[in-house]
């Protein structure tokens, strides 16, 4: 029994049914947000300080952030997530040939748009009934690790990075850049940098090595994405039934020469973020709290099994179960399912603290999903996308993101959510280079210039800031050896002479459904979409941020960014409340590798810390 | 390494940038359609530079070929009166620091914008000293093919004006 909230059970052969005997099983009454105590505290008290972090957003969507601060006691009393641009995917998408959703939901992202290509394409699948040959399955495997060999090393040295630099804790605890200078780095001999100290400098943006490196890191799976696909980040060759790539065994070459220019690097990597982790942990414990939530969180898993991937939705739980990385659901650290179905089942968006209408005076199109099982009105195959702009406000609706939540409960997407079901569930494909053991996943890496190495990712005891980067870190040598596992796989594919890419199709003109569970870099992705007379009449997109980056639901709970920074302690130095850079909450938030980058600086008078954000708008709607 | 068969010319990078789709604000990217059919002597390359100022300034750095010239067209947001043209070689200060890494920022994620490439490419040192923007003052950026009136009557003036500064070796 998975669900504890939502009225589903299931009998004894699994299938789900509504419990019986409840009048209005999905209704419920939304909690209002009170602040009348928060704005007597404002007006009263100098020390309890508003703290928005406001956007100016160039190209596509963007976030701010809104918080109250307590700078005596240290603490944060309020914590508001805003997407400030509505995107529309969803009404684009309204009444077009559903290929068309490949190339234009793609645009979603400026930095994996392949991820959005992919999962429209599972969707398409699903409603068309067909599904691609197992090398299909394998080259989109491949492009899907690759472009997390792009998007991963960004956050760690590029965007999060920096919140770690010397420039950084020199200028808010100068005391622990003191101590890091003398504080020798236990895995040097690997990463090469002597002190933590160092390691700070190394994160300095602009002349760090670790920023330039990183930088320059990016250009190799970019290289490899580009052979196989032909261009990055918005690949023309990702189609219904697998992909349109011609490939030879010279490109899963210059793919394999690239993947063996990484593993190194990646090796000294995920040291490297042990180190910085176990450094501040060692510090001051207090960082431990910084981002810290409840450990709830959602995964669709993704990396098919070419043998066992059928796009079908009533074999969805078997085929998902056999992916690379693991669907799942963890809440309060266990993992309550592995099942693509009971994962779709749980999810509802909610919109009361969201800039757009309720869409159930429009009827419930699906009671059920296509296997029978009891589907919430709130569901995304149910949700209509009703933009209703209006004024900000705390209390009643402050952004374009809704509230998606998985058995009415808050739960974060990430890559690092993708480790964590993988290790917990125990079903990795039995392979050479990655183990899943029920509590960690190993992860075995080549010998090229360093010798062999083995890491482990162990489910960790807190959950925050740095163990979401350090996490990711990991999923570093965990997307790099899937991508290796698959490039040996296509040779032997092809070395059998399976070299076809692709299953032919037509579109079918009748009414049809179908849902893409993938991954972003970012962790969870779905299109749910239906189709009738061969286009598409509703087509949903929840991407990781929008649960990270989600407002309060109805049930009075913030959203995952909202937490992680009302759970954060000030630890910062200042004297005066002019000083405040607010870095620590800027941590938590750019721990969960929010769709933009930015820059950020205070007006010391006004307590405004004004964001530049120019995003590939993944927390806006769509 | 210059190309061979001009070997006293200069070599030319020549390119439109702007995002598709984006009325006036597309002006780059569709005069490079333009230009790409066009012929040009062996010394003036004419390239699509719209996939991001990183990946840009990365293959710059790794190309054999070193550019003398780099002439870019395309349309920014600079308060002049709607459908000025202008024609000026690029100052190639860089800004401070922090603005140098929230154009990096932005670059990462994916945004195509002139003055990004701009800063991106000069900062990494891969642009020549003579650059040169062939610049339009949009009056719309909604979503759509066409441009204004306005901007779409300097398109013929703009194509020349790329030409002659391909041609012009000073």
């Amino acid at each position: 029994m998975c669900f504890k909230n939502l009225p589903i059970e299931f009998d004894a052969q699994g299938n789900a049914q509504l419990i019986g005997g409840v009048a209005n099983p999905y209704a419920y009454t939304p909690r209002e947000i009170k602040r009348d105590k928060l704005e007597e505290l404002l007006a009263r008290n100098g020390h309890i300080k508003d703290v928005s972090i406001s956007p100016v957003t160039r190209v596509a969507g963007a976030l701010s952030f809104h918080a109250v601060a307590d700078l005596q006691e240290r603490k944060f009393l309020e914590a508001n997530s805003v997407a400030t641009i509505f995107r529309g995917y969803e009404v684009i998408l309204k009444g077009r040939d559903p290929r068309d959703a490949i190339y234009i939901s793609s645009r979603a992202c400026g930095v994996c748009g392949g991820v959005h290509s992919t999962a429209a394409c599972e969707a398409i699948e699903m409603a068309f009934g067909i599904s691609p040959p197992p090398l299909g399955t394998v080259l989109r495997n491949i492009a899907l690790s690759l472009d997390f060999l792009y998007d991963h090393p960004l956050h760690l040295f590029l965007l999060a990075g920096p919140d770690y630099s010397q420039v950084v804790v020199e200028a808010t605890n100068p005391a622990m850049w003191e101590k890091a200078q003398v504080t020798d780095a236990p895995n040097a001999e690997v990463h090469q940098f002597k002190t933590i100290g160092d390691i700070m400098k190394g994160l300095n943006p602009l002349s760090g090595k670790l920023y330039l490196d990183g930088l320059k890191m990016t250009r190799t799976p970019r290289e490899a994405y580009s052979v196989l696909f032909g261009k990055y980040p918005h690949p023309q060759t990702v189609v219904p039934g697998g992909m349109s790539s011609t490939v030879t065994i010279t490109d899963f070459n210059e793919t394999y020469t690239r993947l063996q220019k990484m593993i190194d690097w990646t090796k000294r990597m995920i040291l490297l973020w042990d180190d910085l982790t176990e450094f501040f942990y060692d510090y001051n414990p207090e960082y431990k709290k910084v981002g810290a939530r409840d450990k709830n969180m959602i995964d669709l898993g993704m990396w098919d099994d070419p043998d066992s991937y059928d796009a079908t939705y009533a074999r969805c739980n078997d085929w998902g179960e056999a992916r690379w990385a693991t669907p799942g659901v963890v809440i309060d650290g266990k993992l309550v399912t592995t099942k693509l179905q009971q994962i779709n089942l749980g999810l509802e968006e909610f919109v009361e603290h969201s800039y757009y209408e309720n869409w159930s005076q429009n009827g419930v199109r699906f009671k059920t999903d296509p296997s029978g099982a009891p589907l919430s009105p709130n569901h995304p195959w149910n949700k209509e996308t009703m933009p209703r702009p209006s004024k900000e406000s705390w209390k009643d609706r402050y952004t374009w993101s809704t509230a998606p939540r998985w058995d009415r409960q808050v739960v974060e997407a990430g890559a690092y959510a993708r480790i964590w079901t993988t290790a917990a569930a125990g079903l990795m494909p039995k392979n050479r280079f990655l183990e899943s053991t029920g509590h960690s996943l190993k992860i075995n890496m080549p010998k090229t210039m360093l010798p062999e190495m083995d890491f482990e990712w162990k489910i960790p005891d807190v959950w925050n800031a740095f163990e979401r980067n350090r996490a990711r870190a990991y999923c570093m040598g965990y997307n790099l050896m899937v991508a290796y596992s698959m490039v040996l796989k296509a040779f032997d594919y092809l070395r059998k002479g399976e070299d076809k890419v692709s299953t032919k199709f037509e579109t079918p003109q009748d009414e049809r459904i179908g849902v893409g569970f993938w991954g972003a870099g970012r962790g969870y992705l779905s299109h749910h979409l239906t189709l009738d007379k061969g286009v598409i009449t509703n087509y949903q997109i929840v991407t990781p941020s929008t649960f990270n980056a989600s407002p309060h639901d109805p049930f009075g709970n913030p959203g995952p960014y909202e937490e992680a920074v009302l759970n954060t302690p000030i630890i910062e130095d200042y004297s005066k409340p002019e000083e405040f850079t607010g870095v620590d909450m800027l941590r938590a938030i750019r721990s969960f590798d929010p769709c933009m980058p930015c820059t950020t600086h205070i007006y010391g008078g006004e307590r405004e810390i004004v964001r530049e954000v120019n995003t590939c708008a993944c927390s806006a709607e769509g | 390494m210059r190309n061979p068969e001009s070997a006293i010319e200069m070599m030319v990078l020549v390119s439109g940038i702007g995002y598709s789709n984006l009325g006036d604000m597309s002006f780059g990217r569709v005069l490079l359609s333009t230009l790409a059919e066009m012929d040009w002597p062996a010394h003036v390359h004419v390239e699509d530079l719209n996939y991001g100022p990183i990946m840009i300034y990365q293959t710059l750095e790794a190309s054999p070929i070193k550019y003398d010239k780099v002439v870019l067209v395309g349309a920014a947001k600079r308060e002049r009166k709607p459908g000025t043209l202008e024609i000026y070689r690029w100052h190639g200060k860089l800004p401070e620091d922090s603005e140098i890494q929230a154009r990096i920022e932005e670059a990462i994620t994916g945004v195509i914008d002139l003055d990004n490439l701009l800063i991106v490419c000069k900062h990494f040192g891969v642009l020549p000293d003579d650059v040169t923007i062939v610049e339009v003052e949009p009056q719309t950026e909604a979503w759509g093919l066409e441009f204004s009136s306005v901007v779409a009557a300097k398109v013929d003036e703009a194509i020349q004006a790329v030409r002659d500064q391909a041609f012009c070796n000073n």
